[in-house]
């Protein structure tokens, strides 16, 4: 049962209830969900008792199977078994094939767009997320016995703007409210940091199925800010088990295409000889042939290190340019925590141990530390520790930038760049005459057009024609605490903002997205009315609460017109937002807001100098 | 309020960055849009452009180039865009023989030794610049100023220099 709490005197004049929340891993091969209560952070099971939720979702004749149920099928049914599809989300299909080329799936839909034909239809990767985290959201209701306020979904350090927005579209999907997307590493570091009380430079260094990040944070006073993070977005342990798949291959003098179900089956035993080598000096690999025939070999540790050394050292490169950045040498580091499954891995251990020259820390169990960081934040960000000091100071892991003459990039963020952030570039015009632009956004850290992500591209239009040179386009890149992009862009001389439209290279627009929602539940139309209506209400209660709040702890910043003027449009939200007029309630919601912006934005500026001065006087 | 103000920490070249640092948490503590998510949408559109602006404010006086910059402009100084034309003919001539230098690292019998080499000289002459560069900042008189401005554009050859230098390490590694 959940606690109504209370708040400190002084603290807070509204007490206000304990609201659920969980954290969510959402992991390549493996899930879980986590939560505070009582104080303590922890990993939810299922009905088995099981933590883990395999990331996998198989569909059935007349049904969709997620976890281990959908793994039993991931051999016998590879192909409408989806695994590991977050190796898939945000990337396009020429991606898809060159990183992974074996992978026993039917792919159909375009280019940038690509979905996977299952016996249910043509599903998006995106879809297949949603189902995992559906499931997840489930559990924690039923465990936590009420529906969540929201939740913090952890993405790798690395994952590019595509990719994030393709992690939150699919909570939008399984209509789950989320409160932050949160940094795998940066999680790992709330766990272990709030346990140790260090202050100092720790380095996180997650090795999970698909993806490799490191991130090195600075803690002080709760404070957690992140210097610089790398790493490598298709570098992971299952990376092992392909090196692995490849050698037992060669050794069985096996040839290329293979059948789905036997390359399936060859990486989930090539996964159990890595996971044996942990323990033992020696794995036995059996492999039952398409010909029924049984095949059968020793492989030892030291065979197993020499094949994965290459890939061990490659994520030792990205320590060593990780701390580089953070302009912070070796010595400085105070701790250096393991995540991920694949941290299990000895020659893993050893070398990052040597490089790092200190032993790192492993007593979170390395599967669930990124959760447990997450419930931690999610907690937090509920409302429910309002005298928490704790801040969490994220990067955005790869440059921004605008595609200029000659395919070149003009970067307008450089990555590690503490977010939320906001950065403007001016540019300008080619040809005379010129009226109109593309706007081509892109991530990542090369010099040309290429070799970088394509986010997005937009055309500006109505420039006025000038010469070539005359006419002053400023393009504004803002980021947000999710790490994730807005852009616009005006013309400057002529004072006009053009209107722009935003097309993502990759991942959904809303329209699809809307379209998936519907499409995921029963009575699609009437619930989305519903569950629209209801939302508005519930900021409509919000609103008028927190307006009411500013007015009483503030009314000194506003004169008596002001407050008149405020007074009225709460009456009249408070009045529509009874009905179920989603329009009205729009309406009074808007107007509220303009009449109190000039008011909430002097209570920041007020609350900025109270900060400083309270500083000030802890000072004397 | 100029960023010195908004730390309130004194407007000057040499910054205390201890102190930078503990204001900057102190005022993202106050308006970072985690404190603001349950506040209207309002207030987390606000929270996101003082933070962002907070954050933009604490990169530009950390950083000594940008820091160097931001004063100069602040003092009407007015800086030449990086296409202008650079007239210091000796100094761009150094600067080839520079690239040069770097480009013959590829080829070199120890590759790890002439890597070093070119590092250890791009930071001896970058230290020296910054050195003269920060005394004619406090000097503050227009020519000083002026010539504060010149030193900043050559810091910042070397500072493409150094990402063409992490460019080439990454690339020797990745072979």
């Amino acid at each position: 049962m959940a606690l109504l709490q209370i708040a400190e005197p002084g603290q807070s004049t509204v007490p206000h209830e304990h609201r659920l929340a969980a954290g969510i891993d959402l992991g390549t091969t493996n899930s879980l969900i986590a939560s505070v209560q009582s104080g303590d952070p922890r990993t939810l099971a299922d009905e088995q008792g099981r933590d883990i939720l395999p990331s996998v979702v198989s569909y059935q004749a007349d049904n969709k199977v997620v976890g281990y149920a959908a793994q039993a099928f991931s051999i016998d049914d590879a192909s409408n078994t989806i695994t590991s599809a977050k190796r898939l989300i945000g990337r396009s299909l020429a991606d898809i094939k060159s990183k992974y080329p074996s992978l026993p799936y039917q792919f159909c839909g375009d280019e940038n767009h690509p979905e996977i034909m299952t016996r249910q239809g043509a599903v998006n990767p995106v879809q297949v997320a949603a189902e995992i985290l559906k499931s997840l959201n489930h559990r924690a209701e039923a465990t936590l016995g009420g529906e969540l306020t929201g939740v913090v979904i952890t993405v790798p350090a690395h994952f590019d703007d595509a990719q994030r927005q393709s992690t939150k579209d699919a909570a939008k999907i399984a209509g789950i409210n989320v409160l932050r997307l949160l940094n795998e590493p940066t999680a790992a570091a709330v766990a272990y940091g709030l346990d140790s009380g260090q202050e100092g430079v720790i380095a996180v260094y997650d090795l999970g199925g698909g993806t490799f990040d490191i991130s090195i944070l600075r803690l002080n006073k709760g404070v957690f800010e992140v210097l610089a993070t790398g790493g490598d977005s298709a570098l992971g342990g299952d990376d092992f088990d392909v090196v692995l798949v490849d050698y037992i291959i060669a050794q069985a003098g096996l040839v290329r295409p293979l059948s789905p179900s036997l390359e399936r089956q060859l990486m989930q035993k090539a996964c159990f000889a890595k996971e044996q080598l942990t323990d033992h000096e020696y794995a036995d690999i059996t492999i039952t042939l398409d010909n029924d025939q049984p095949w059968q070999q020793r492989i030892s540790k030291a065979q197993f290190n020499e094949l994965i050394t290459g890939l061990v050292n490659k994520t030792l490169r990205a320590c060593r340019r990780s701390l580089k950045d953070a302009s912070i040498t070796v010595d400085e580091v105070i701790e250096v925590v393991m995540v991920g499954g694949s941290t299990r891995v000895p020659l893993v251990r050893s070398e990052v141990e040597k490089h790092f020259n200190k032993k790192p820390l492993t007593s979170i169990d390395p599967d669930k530390v990124v959760a447990i960081g997450a419930a931690i934040q999610a907690d937090i960000l509920a409302g429910n520790k309002p005298d928490s000091d704790m801040l969490l100071l994220d990067v955005l892991p790869l440059s921004l930038g605008l595609e200029t003459m000659g395919g070149l990039v003009e970067k307008v963020i450089a990555r590690n760049t503490t977010i939320p952030v906001a950065k403007a570039q001016e540019f300008t015009t080619f040809k005379d005459g010129q009226t109109a632009m593309a706007v081509h956004v892109l991530q990542g850290e090369r010099e040309l057009v290429d070799d970088c992500r394509s986010l997005a591209r937009f055309e500006l239009r109505g420039i006025p024609a000038m010469t070539a040179g005359a006419a002053h386009i400023r393009v504004t890149f803002k980021v947000d605490a999710d790490g994730l992009l807005s852009v616009s862009a005006m013309e400057k001389s002529s004072g006009v903002e053009s209107s722009i439209e935003v097309k993502p290279s990759f991942g959904l627009d809303d329209s699809q997205i809307s379209q998936m929602i519907k499409d995921s539940m029963s009575n699609a139309a009437d619930d989305m009315q519903a569950r629209m209506l209801k939302e508005q209400q519930v900021e409509a209660v919000r609103v008028i609460e927190s307006v009411k709040a500013a007015l009483v702890a503030d009314s000194r910043l506003l004169n008596s017109e002001e407050i008149l003027a405020i007074e009225s449009t709460i009456k009249s939200l408070s009045d529509v937002s009874q009905g179920d007029d989603i329009k009205a309630i729009e309406q009074a919601l808007k107007a509220i807001s303009d009449s109190t912006d000039i008011f909430a934005e002097r209570r920041m500026d007020s609350s900025i100098s109270q900060a400083l001065a309270g500083q000030a006087v802890d000072k004397i | 309020m100029n960023y010195f103000q908004l730390f309130g920490i004194e407007a000057s070249f040499d910054v205390d960055i201890q102190q930078l640092s503990s204001s900057y948490q102190t005022l993202q503590k106050s308006v970072h849009p985690d404190k603001f998510v349950h506040a209207s949408e309002q207030d987390q559109r606000i929270a996101v452009q003082k933070s962002a602006h907070i954050n933009d404010a604490y990169q530009t006086l950390k950083n000594p180039l940008l820091r160097a910059e931001y004063i100069l402009i602040e003092r009407g100084i007015d800086m030449p865009n990086e296409q202008h034309t650079f007239g210091d003919t000796s100094f761009l001539m150094h600067q080839m023989e520079l690239r040069e230098m770097l480009e013959d690292v590829k080829s070199s019998g120890d590759v790890d030794a002439a890597l070093l080499e070119v590092q250890n000289v791009l930071s001896s002459e970058y230290l020296q610049l910054s050195q003269m560069m920060r005394a004619q900042i406090i000097e503050n008189t227009a020519a000083s100023n002026s010539a504060a401005c010149d030193n900043l554009r050559k810091l910042k050859f070397y500072q493409k220099l150094n990402i063409e230098v992490d460019r080439l390490e990454d690339s020797l590694f990745d072979d």
